[in-house]
């Protein structure tokens, strides 16, 4: 069942940036994911779909290291982090955002970054120095004009956006965007589709949960489709579009043929 | 802030601990001054300021971190038995015993804070009961330092028991309150305080931009008890007797919690609006009316509650907004107990 009986290897032959082995958790009897194997290449945006439950975000929490696997490994450039808490791996550059986003409430917008900054991969000397990249973060995302605010009273889109900067202001080297753009509209979707790609070009590997099929096919060079907690399949946007298996995990059996608008 | 007159853009304030220094530096000189004037009860003022001291420390940890302890008496206890061993045992310099009370208190919090700190909300909360209560029953059996009778502090300066000056003991205890004064300010704006806020808010979140949370609630813990602690040995120097059912008494834990409730948690002033309250309702009612003293913190507390859980601090920016129009920046947090 392992599908790594083939390994499909990067042609640049490299270290990939994040390897997952065989990894699996289960919550009582139930695998919400079975035997997994994911190589994310340097400098991809990593797509990761799959139905509801499919186990798309317990695979992020065991990348990032909130979630212990109950069998696996995670290696980050070549190294094993599966022993490391999550602010170790964040430290090494790991991070991840959020599906339901978690700002710290009692906080602005900008101290929610600047924090980060200042705990992240590369903090800064200063605070001053904190602030700045903070706002310069913010500026980036398009929420510089909300710096001051309790990021409480930011709306959901917003809010969405504060996961990215407070993200970003770690300074990851693999960043996990979990389903970012659920509850935006088209418009914000088409300009944090962008927002990714401009990450990815700073040089941030991105692994990225959506179920905005359009928005996953326009930015990802790479997708794994996960289903019952099995990885189903993986490839380019092209031929995930025309796997048998994913059209009929995703529409049924029968929906094969169906056509797609992406 | 400057008042920018048109705009959304909203400048990130910068507030400093400049304002909050120079408030915190005149309140110290008031104090320290006051044994050469007339006013103020010195003995009344005294044991404000070991309440209001273990009110700031109890801030740091419930306060600004989030995590509600119901144990503090065990630090205060702690501080208290080792300063009045050192001071009797060792004739130890009074000033470094409290040092020393500081030092012990800080240890005992870790070995508290090492397990109860993995469990979370009302978990911790729970733990912390249990183990304010078994350290409590230890004491009283500690027969090497008079187990439930007792023991009594016995200070000598050159071969003669140091004679009791009200004085001295009122500035020792003004300056455990400045250090925790200090302590406090310094906290509430640093990348430290900043990381306690954000664990109280979401611990998992914080760890996901690379926060030690463990770790920083085992700081904010030592910290305060350390300052505990130091309060608790100018306490035992003062009463020259201290026993298990007093200093280790579940009553001090919770009073030592109402009083930065009251006053408004996560504020540097707070605690000690709360702390001052408590220390003159507690001298001067329980005198008069023994038991009324319970029903009104109970009444204050259910008050604070229900309509301003930023406790007094809260309830002041709020008139202060009525009547200006303007926010104040770093407001209270909302006192809503222990959350899961």
């Amino acid at each position: 069942m392992s599908a790594a009986a083939t390994p499909v290897r990067d042609p640049a032959h490299q270290v990939p940036v994040l390897e997952v082995r065989g990894l699996t958790r289960y919550f009582g009897g139930l695998a919400a994911v079975k035997d997994v194997d994911l190589q994310v290449p340097e400098g991809a945006i990593f797509g990761v779909i799959g139905p509801n439950g499919a186990g798309k975000t317990t695979l992020f929490s065991m990348v990032t290291g909130s979630l212990a696997p109950s069998a696996g490994r995670v290696f980050f450039r070549g190294r094993d982090v599966t022993g490391l808490k999550a602010f170790q791996r964040v430290r090494l550059g790991i991070t991840r955002t959020h599906q339901i986003v978690r700002p710290f409430r009692s906080l602005t917008v900008i101290e929610n970054v600047e924090l980060a900054t200042r705990y992240g991969r590369r903090p800064p000397g200063t605070a001053a120095e904190a602030r700045r990249r903070a706002m310069e973060i913010l500026e980036f995302v398009g929420l510089g004009a909300q710096a001051g605010l309790p990021a409480s009273v930011l709306p959901v889109g917003q809010q969405k956006l504060l996961e990215l900067a407070r993200a970003l202001a770690t300074a990851p080297d693999l960043l996990l965007c979990d389903e970012i753009c659920g509850g935006l509209t088209d418009a914000e979707t088409r300009e944090v589709m962008d927002l990714l790609r401009r990450i990815r070009a700073s040089g941030t590997t991105i692994l990225y949960i959506e179920h905005d099929m359009r928005a996953v096919m326009s930015v990802c060079d790479r997708i794994a489709v996960l289903n019952f907690g099995e990885k189903l399949a993986e490839g380019s946007p092209e031929e995930i579009q025309r796997n048998p298996a994913v059209i009929e995990a995703y529409l049924g059996r029968g929906a094969a043929g169906v056509d797609s608008d992406a | 802030m400057t008042a920018a007159p048109t705009g959304t853009r909203t400048h990130p304030p910068r507030v400093t601990a400049a304002r909050d220094l120079a408030a915190a530096a005149v309140l110290v000189a008031v104090l320290a001054v006051l044994p050469w004037t007339e006013w103020g009860n010195l003995r009344l003022l005294f044991t404000t300021l070991i309440w209001t001291t273990c009110s700031i420390a109890w801030n740091l940890v419930g306060g600004y971190a989030g995590q509600v302890s119901f144990g503090f008496a065990v630090f205060y206890g702690i501080g208290a038995y080792t300063a009045a061993v050192l001071i009797t045992e060792a004739h130890v310099n009074p000033y470094l015993a409290f040092a020393g009370a500081a030092l012990a208190a800080a240890a005992a919090s870790l070995l508290v804070g090492i397990p109860t700190f993995r469990l979370r909300g009302p978990y911790f909360a729970i733990a912390t009961i249990g183990i304010n209560e078994a350290v409590r029953v230890v004491m009283n059996n500690m027969e090497a330092v008079g187990a439930a009778s007792g023991y009594r502090v016995n200070e000598m300066v050159g071969g003669q028991r140091a004679p009791f000056v009200m004085a001295e003991h009122y500035l020792s205890m003004v300056v455990i309150f400045a250090v925790a004064l200090l302590v406090s300010i310094l906290v509430a704006r640093s990348r430290f305080g900043l990381a306690l806020t954000a664990i109280r808010d979401d611990e998992d979140a914080a760890a996901d931009i690379g926060i030690n949370a463990f770790q920083h609630k085992l700081a904010a813990h030592a910290l305060a008890a350390a300052l505990v602690g130091a309060a608790g040995g100018a306490y035992a120097r003062y009463a020259a007797f201290i026993d298990p059912g007093g200093v280790f008494n579940f009553n001090n834990s919770v009073s030592i919690l109402l009083m930065p409730v009251i006053g408004g948690l996560a504020t540097v002033w707070g605690p000690i609006i709360g702390g001052a309250v408590y220390g003159i309702v507690q001298e001067e009612l329980v005198a008069r009316f023994s038991q009324i003293h319970l029903g009104l913190y109970g009444t204050l507390l259910i008050l604070a509650i229900l309509f301003e859980p930023g406790g007094v601090v809260g309830l002041m920016r709020r008139v202060w907004r009525a009547l200006t129009g303007r926010r104040v920046q770093g407001g209270p947090v909302p006192a809503r107990g222990v959350k899961a």
